[in-house]
């Protein structure tokens, strides 16, 4: 007994007697992964793209990165960096009044590209220092200089270029499709991470035990499936206007069902191989079984499943805000500007539709590639024929 | 076989109850019903007409019972949804009767409570021998005033399983006549793309298999992605965008399913006409579904076509089509069928966001704007409507699956 091994003794630098690399199967995965080059590098933009994403209030911003002003030095872009994670609270912080900064007259929020030059004029040694991209995301009309509908690539009296122009509000399109990236990958990918959290212990239950459980499960998922969910979830929000949090929970709520469906009918079929019937011929306490031994062999659909789910919660989240049910304004989100763009189909101001739609399609067709690529680094199947 | 699918269809009964109770109970229990929707309104029209009072006191509680009686909130949530049903007795009609004072309870026929001797009986006020029918009348005491009032009622049975879906509130018309306006835009739609889509994919999915991993499979691929992971309905806005407004190539109706003039067209006017409203829409139904039937279409007849048996039928000498559409198709055509219940769901139960994105009036958008103003009726309807089809939908899979394979013998 002591003699059999389930698994090679794995070294990093073991080789066989070919001299082939042994590898275990995971490196065998991630050496496929790796050589599925459209996958791979849509991983790599993706990846890098989400990590920027997180520090945008430094990149794309109304308040300046830093302002000096009479000896001292403020950064008032580096508060909003913290905003991020609770997506949706943008704007929430504590601004400094223009007053403060040499704006004579302004009680309200300093309007920094007018101060910066104000500064230049001035020249008394007072500096600001702009964001890459100097306009907010939530900033409207009611900010100097902020028009409603400006084309795309047009300049404000500074001489700084909006790219996609403003919408009907004056907000630049740009900022909002940037956080707009930001807000709909951190969901999709929260839900998708919970509906499995909570879709693979349940389902797993489901098919190791069996009988009663499983019964009952089944007929409450039958029910729960068959419920109209986009149509429930509007009910939900119409009554509580839905936080980040809240909305990611009503996802959830329904998205983790397909989930413990796979894992059930994997659970189930792996129950009845042998080697689940040794191990629990030699005592293997059932936790151990279903940890160890049954929940490796049955994770490789529900992981390929994963880039799938998030492409799936991303559209849901953009169809919700399209039709206003989604997340509470003035969050950006990608679906609300898609609906400003559709109320004014007829003016020809293509941008407002165009632009975050675009940004759908492309951080869509990434996430699609990613998961083909997972799939055949899983699945790897070779087909030969004869015509 | 027919064991099977009979106890499938007797199954969908207690998951149909399920779900229309969960949905009936979640709807009927979030604030700003209708109910509370009417009494605002009132007390709105009572500040406008100048009278004075303000606030609470301007709604007599008589109207807010009436109210109440009117929308079926005196009663609790079980009884509500069993009325609904149609399974428990509803109060069809109920009027307020004054005793020894004649009530007209339409159609001519009037009602009057008399004393006789020591109890109260109903009777018809122009002719006492004449039968009252399945009227009833009962005594109702007001809690806070102990005023002392009566009332005459009729009950039936009525509710969707009879057929009855109610009126609704907004449109005062019975919700089985909106549907019926509705229906056919969003099954014609349904239908087409439907058709297109196992149409298009099935051809496209074998000559995907066929050229496997050349330039056409690739190109093909992306464009399959695409319509895979993007909603029908941002590609239907995009399409809009580009094909439909000024700015760009203004080839097609900006939306909406018809001409104002139709009706004034010639018959070869309308079908173009139509064809023409209906080139976009049916481009963002379709999108939706053919992506996944592609693939799996193509994944499935590339697997048939490393097996023995289609080695032989080669070796034999039959001609390629011959083998592809009549030996392999038989075994590839296995998992897009098992698919048909899911794609059937998603058309008919039509879709709002497509037809709120072209300005199409189906039933998508009839019960979402009945969502939003709290019209109970049709949004329950419409609920009755998508379970069902979710439900059917399923069973019409498994067998459709039954009827293309003969290996597959459900127990």
């Amino acid at each position: 007994m002591a003699e059999i091994h389930t698994r090679p003794p794995v070294q990093s630098n073991a080789r066989q007697s070919n001299g082939e690399e042994i590898l275990s199967i995971q490196q065998r995965r991630w050496r496929k992964f790796r050589s599925l080059k459209r996958g791979y590098y849509s991983l790599l933009v993706l990846l890098a793209a989400y990590i920027v994403s997180f520090f945008l209030p430094l990149l794309v911003n109304n308040r300046a990165l830093v302002v000096h002003y009479n000896g001292k030095t403020y950064f008032p872009a580096v508060r909003d960096l913290l905003d991020l994670p609770i997506v949706g609270q943008l704007g929430g912080t504590p601004f400094i009044a223009g007053e403060e900064l040499g704006q004579v007259g302004n009680k309200s929020e300093c309007n920094y590209r007018a101060l910066k030059r104000q500064y230049e004029e001035e020249g008394k040694g007072n500096y600001v220092i702009m964001p890459l991209y100097p306009f907010g995301p939530i900033e409207d009309i009611s900010v100097e200089g902020n028009e409603p509908f400006m084309p795309p690539l047009s300049q404000t009296e500074f001489g700084e270029v909006r790219l996609f122009g403003t919408d009907d509000r004056g907000r630049d399109v740009f900022a909002r499709m940037a956080y707009g990236f930001q807000i709909s990958f951190s969901f999709a990918l929260l839900v998708a991470t919970l509906s499995y959290l909570i879709g693979v212990p349940l389902g797993a239950l489901m098919g190791y035990f069996g009988r009663w459980f499983d019964l009952m499960m089944q007929r409450f998922m039958e029910i729960w499936g068959s419920l109209p969910f986009l149509f429930l979830i509007i009910i939900v929000v119409s009554i509580v206007r839905p936080s980040f949090f809240v909305l990611v929970l009503l996802l959830v709520i329904f998205s983790w069902l397909g989930i413990a469906q796979q894992m059930r009918a994997q659970f189930y079929r792996e129950k009845t191989r042998d080697y689940t019937a040794a191990a629990i011929s030699i005592g293997v306490p059932t936790w151990r079984i279903l940890l160890r031994h049954i929940l490796p062999n049955s994770l490789v659909p529900i992981i390929t499943f994963f880039p799938f789910a998030v492409v799936g919660d991303i559209g849901a989240l953009v169809s919700l805000d399209f039709l206003g049910f989604g997340l509470a304004p003035p969050t950006p989100s990608w679906g609300e500007m898609v609906s400003i763009g559709m109320d004014n189909l007829t003016n020809g101001y293509w941008w407002l539709v165009l632009v975050p739609l675009g940004a759908l399609f492309v951080t869509l067709m990434l996430v699609v590639f990613i998961g083909e690529a997972v799939r055949e680094a899983f699945d790897p199947k070779t087909f030969s024929r004869l015509r | 076989m027919v064991e099977y699918f009979i106890r499938r269809l007797l199954l969908t009964i207690p998951t149909f109850l399920g779900s229309t109770f969960v949905v009936f109970l979640i709807v009927q229990l979030a604030p700003g019903g209708p109910l509370e929707q009417q009494i605002q309104a009132l007390k709105r029209g009572g500040e406008t007409a100048g009278a004075g009072l303000v606030g609470e006191q301007a709604l007599p509680k008589d109207a807010i019972e009436e109210l109440k009686r009117f929308y079926g909130f005196d009663k609790p949530i079980w009884q509500r949804y069993l009325i609904w049903l149609g399974v428990w007795k509803r109060e069809a009609k109920s009027y307020r009767i004054k005793p020894g004072v004649p009530r007209l309870v339409g159609d001519n026929e009037r009602l009057i409570l008399v004393q006789e001797g020591e109890s109260v009986v109903l009777r018809n006020a122009d002719d006492p021998a004449r039968p009252i029918g399945d009227w009833k009348w009962r005594k109702e005491r007001d809690d806070e005033t102990g005023e002392v009032r009566y009332r005459v009622y009729r009950e039936a049975y009525s509710g969707i399983l009879t057929g009855d879906f109610g009126r609704s509130y907004r449109f005062r018309k019975p919700v089985i006549e909106l549907i019926a306006e509705r229906l056919p835009v969003s099954i014609q739609f349904g239908i087409i793309s439907f058709v297109l889509s196992y149409a298009i994919s099935i051809y496209l999915g074998v000559q995907k298999a066929l050229r496997h991993n050349t330039p056409f499979d690739f190109a093909t691929s992306s464009a399959v992605f695409m319509t895979y992971s993007i909603p029908g309905w941002a590609i239907g806005a995009v399409l809009l965008v580009l094909f439909a407004t000024d700015r760009f190539f203004p080839i097609f109706p900006l939306g909406g399913f018809e001409d104002p003039l139709y009706a004034d067209f010639s018959l070869l006017e309308k079908i173009w006409d139509r064809a023409w409203h209906f080139v976009l829409p049916t481009i963002a139904y379709t999108a939706g579904s053919f992506a996944l039937l592609t693939m799996l279409m193509k994944n499935s007849l590339i697997e048939t076509l490393s097996q023995d048996y289609i080695r032989t039928a080669f070796a034999k000498g039959i001609r390629e089509e011959r083998v592809i559409w009549l030996h392999a198709m038989r075994n590839s055509i296995i998992p897009i069928t098992a698919n048909i219940g899911y794609v059937i769901g998603i058309f008919f139960a039509g879709s709002y966001l497509i037809e709120r994105v072209f300005d199409i009036q189906g039933i998508g958008q009839l019960s979402f704007e009945a969502l939003v103003a709290r019209d109970y009726p049709i949004v329950f309807a419409f609920t009755v409507i998508s379970v069902v089809v979710t439900l059917i939908g399923s069973i019409l899979s498994d067998l459709a699956l039954a009827l293309v394979d003969p290996r597959i013998r459900f127990k």
